[in-house]
């Protein structure tokens, strides 16, 4: 048990160290070419994974992972009969492969740590908690691979082992609703699929080869259509309306699995895709996706207003910033690619900052609904001070994804003197911040509701779940040393808000103005007891079906115009 | 060092407006008004108060929100870049908002409520204003803004949205929903009194330089325009206070959300084309 632990923690060191010691040694990009063996072992386990598929499809009855999973054979058949004959490297490792291997070892190391302590929680087997922690590195695994890859085949197989680990922990408690969601997750994925291996085909056809930097160099302006089927895989994974249901339905996983999807794994390939493919997009393309990622960020943030569950609300919100980093790497210019790996990276140590502590509410509080979490800065100030930053480190300077935040504006005012269109991107991008803003001080509102100065139950929280926090809180704090560094904004800017937002806890705990007299709320002479409530916005049935009929229809925009 | 001394000296310079404006307001309904110091009466009648708290955070909150606004108005004296004050501008109002919603009480609750929907309504257009900023000046530094000519002209839409701003958070008619004093008795500011009441008092009166010095953006290098522009925003904002009735909070939304974005792209789509 206690070797188990220790082995895992030295693990995620190790992986951690190795993601760190790539980056500082960073330079040329790393190619390779894998041999032949490699290949054989891939299609073969192509066939397995698909035939899976097939098999959980009929096993429960499910038409849509049937259907996709016979398409997918399908083409991966025709795949196999067309024989390219540029070839290039398979694996190659550049400087964003580096970011990411440091959000996915790094991030996910943390969330698996944290893991451990929660799985024990639960009423599995041994055997199941154990495979649980297994199969969560096995994703990480996973996900280096699929950053390094530079063949669109092996990249293929990767995408379908991800959609399987995601199958697979979604519906890791077997109940009736987990299943129901692993197989929506599953089918919604396999699209995705199904999008890659029609890029393969068009790939083949037009320009003979299946590797990314083959076809990103050599590509015409008229014909994107591969880059097109994968940017539509990109937003299957990144869950972009109306794909997103597959990535709220997570939720009832358990929570390092949602940590971990909405984090470090999964959801970062569709953005990574993207910061492969933006040099091959013409100028058409480029602002559909611009449109399209902006649209998602404004509208994913306005439905995650009418929403109460906690892991919903952090899911939408992760959704809406999916969109935007899609669309900062779709706009291309150095400015919006440094942004968008900013947001990346912040992104995910706020996410898995949040995630975790919505852990930590089931676990220790037995809380999930905002609405419950009424006061909890009396019972437990840490989860509460780890909440408020994680939700500050999204929204307000000096953090990361604020930094990003301000770089996206910058990048796409310069875009409107190309193309007027920018403008709606600019406003999408406008009032889904604002929007979100609204959506984490509803939630952080919550929190601070205190009664008057009424003492109750303080409760201690396990080690192992604190630990992960603290260690996330640092590369924070590291992330604003490095902004500094790199001279994103001036230190003035950087130096009075950290103060700011420091000195409130601070004197949180030492003001406590005890010569002050303390006296009951006004409340117009009124004796009765009130409740007070959180505040809610209706969002009607059809708000909902007019912005994934416009995401749609945006997507059909972006292939027929391709087409045409 | 003019500049110290102007940062320096902010809330009271803040103060007098507040004060001049009462008299104007005043003047305009045919009545004499206080005098112009009566402010700075008020505050010293405040010191004298004994202190009542509900909870040390909704006080320190309180206390933050004034601490950042300070901020605010000397980064915009210094010249820094103009969207990163908008954001921390946006800081501020945040601290207060908390404060409003960390004591239990149903009117600072509401008045909570209602700052945040105002700064829907109000923010994006802040937001494209910066942006037309940019457009015209290829720099969001206010120290640029400031050496350049004036941009009344080719963002004059964006400053009739400016316009509708302004009230939102002077709390003017008719969007002044958010204090609302006869409705919720002054939203979040119920809870505070005596010294800590003071703090809000001065915030409020910083607010006036936040707007004022935006609105001199628009003038650029010109002073003679700042004035003028000073003065018949001063006016006409007094005016319309007088002359209207408060709107309700969903219409303010649509309204200034609706006016602010349409009048804002139409300006960023006519500043593409140039």
């Amino acid at each position: 048990m206690r070797l188990k632990n220790l082995s895992v923690i030295a693990f995620v060191m190790v992986l951690s160290a190795l993601s760190l010691g790539n980056i500082f040694a960073y330079g040329v990009p790393f190619e390779m070419n894998l041999p032949d063996v490699f290949h054989n072992l891939f299609i073969f386990l192509d066939a397995v994974v698909l035939l899976y598929f097939l098999w959980q499809g009929i096993l429960f009855k499910h038409s849509y992972v049937i259907l996709f999973a016979l398409v997918q054979m399908l083409l991966y058949g025709a795949v196999m009969l067309l024989s390219p004959s540029v070839v290039s490297s398979d694996i190659l490792v550049d400087n964003i492969s580096s970011v990411m291997y440091l959000v996915i070892n790094i991030v996910g190391g943390i969330i698996i740590v944290f893991a451990l302590e929660y799985i024990e929680s639960e009423t599995f087997t041994r055997v199941r908690k154990n495979s649980f922690i297994a199969m969560l590195f096995f994703f990480l695994a996973v996900m280096n691979f699929i950053v390094s890859t530079n063949n669109i085949e092996i990249f293929f197989l990767l995408f379908e082992l991800t959609t399987l680990c995601s199958y697979v922990l979604i519906g890791y408690r077997g109940d009736e609703l987990s299943k129901k969601n692993a197989l929506q997750a599953l089918w919604m994925n396999q699209i995705g699929g199904v999008a890659i291996l029609m890029a393969l085909i068009f790939s083949i056809l037009q320009y003979d080869t299946i590797y990314f930097d083959v076809l990103i160099t050599n590509s015409e302006p008229l014909y994107l259509l591969p880059i097109v089927f994968l940017v539509l895989a990109a937003f299957v994974k990144g869950a972009s309306i109306p794909f997103e249901n597959w990535l709220l339905g997570a939720m009832v996983a358990p929570t390092p699995v949602s940590a971990i999807l909405h984090s470090a794994t999964m959801v970062k390939i569709a953005p990574f895709l993207m910061l492969k493919l933006f040099p091959a997009m013409s100028g058409f393309v480029s602002l559909t996706v611009t449109l399209i990622g902006t649209f998602v960020f404004f509208s994913a943030s306005l439905l995650a207003l009418s929403k109460d569950y906690f892991k919903e609300i952090l899911g939408l919100s992760t959704i809406a910033l999916l969109g935007l980093m899609m669309a900062l790497a779709a706009i291309g210019t150095p400015e919006a690619i440094t942004a968008c790996l900013v947001l990346i990276v912040f992104h995910a140590i706020s996410k898995a900052l949040l995630f975790l502590q919505a852990g930590i509410l089931e676990k220790s509080f037995h809380l999930k609904y905002v609405d419950d979490i009424d006061g909890l800065v009396n019972r437990s100030p840490l989860v509460v001070f780890f909440i408020i930053i994680g939700f500050a480190s999204l929204t307000l300077p000096p953090f990361g994804a604020f930094i990003a935040k301000f770089m996206a504006i910058e990048s796409i005012a310069g875009e409107i003197h190309n193309n007027p269109l920018y403008v709606f991107a600019l406003i999408f991008l406008a009032l889904g911040s604002v929007f979100l803003t609204l959506l984490y001080f509803k939630v952080m509102t919550k929190l601070f509701a205190k009664e008057a100065d009424n003492k109750s139950q303080y409760v201690k929280i396990s080690k192992y779940y604190t630990i992960p926090s603290f260690l996330l809180l640092a590369l924070l704090v590291i992330g604003v040393y490095i902004s500094f560094e790199r001279e994103f904004l001036s230190s003035l800017e950087l130096v009075v808000p950290l103060l700011l937002i420091a000195v409130v806890p601070l004197l949180f705990a030492t003001l406590l103005f005890q010569k002050a007299d303390r006296v009951k709320e006004y409340n117009c002479g009124e004796k009765d007891e009130i409740q007070l409530s959180m505040y809610y916005f209706h969002m009607p049935r059809n708000v909902q079906l007019t912005i994934s009929v416009l995401a749609t229809l945006g997507m059909w925009i972006l292939v027929l115009g391709v087409l045409l | 060092m003019i500049e110290m001394l102007l940062i320096l000296f902010a809330p009271l310079i803040g103060g007098l407006l507040y004060g001049f404006e009462r008299i104007v307001r005043a003047r305009m309904q045919n009545r004499q008004g206080p005098p112009l110091l009566q402010p700075f009466y008020d505050m010293y009648k405040l010191i004298d108060k004994q202190a009542f708290i509900v909870n040390p955070y909704h006080s320190i909150l309180g206390i933050m929100h004034f601490v950042t606004l300070w901020i605010v108005v000397a980064f915009i004296i210094l010249g820094q870049n103009l969207l990163y004050v908008i954001f921390l501008h946006l800081l501020s109002t945040i601290f207060i908002i908390l404060a409003g919603f960390s004591v239990k009480s149903i009117y600072s609750h509401i008045g909570a409520n209602r700052e945040l929907l105002a700064m829907l309504a109000y923010e994006p257009i802040l937001i494209m204003m910066a942006v037309g900023f940019f457009m015209l000046n290829g720099s969001f530094d206010i120290s640029i803004i400031r050496e350049k000519e004036a941009s009344l002209f080719p963002l004059f839409l964006l400053f009739l949205a400016y316009l509708t701003v302004i009230p939102i958070k002077l709390k003017k008619s008719p969007f002044d929903a958010t204090e609302a004093h006869q409705e919720i008795v002054g939203g979040v500011e119920i809870e505070f009194s005596g010294v800590f009441f003071e703090f809000l008092y001065m915030a409020k009166w910083l607010e006036y330089i936040f707007v004022y010095l935006l609105l001199f953006l628009f003038a650029g290098n010109n002073i003679l325009l700042a004035t003028a522009l000073f003065l018949i925003v001063f006016l006409l904002l007094n005016l319309i206070d007088n002359a209207t009735a408060r709107i309700k909070m969903n219409h303010l939304i649509k309204i200034v959300l609706g006016v602010g974005i349409t009048l804002g792209m139409c300006n960023l789509l006519g500043l593409s084309y140039v």
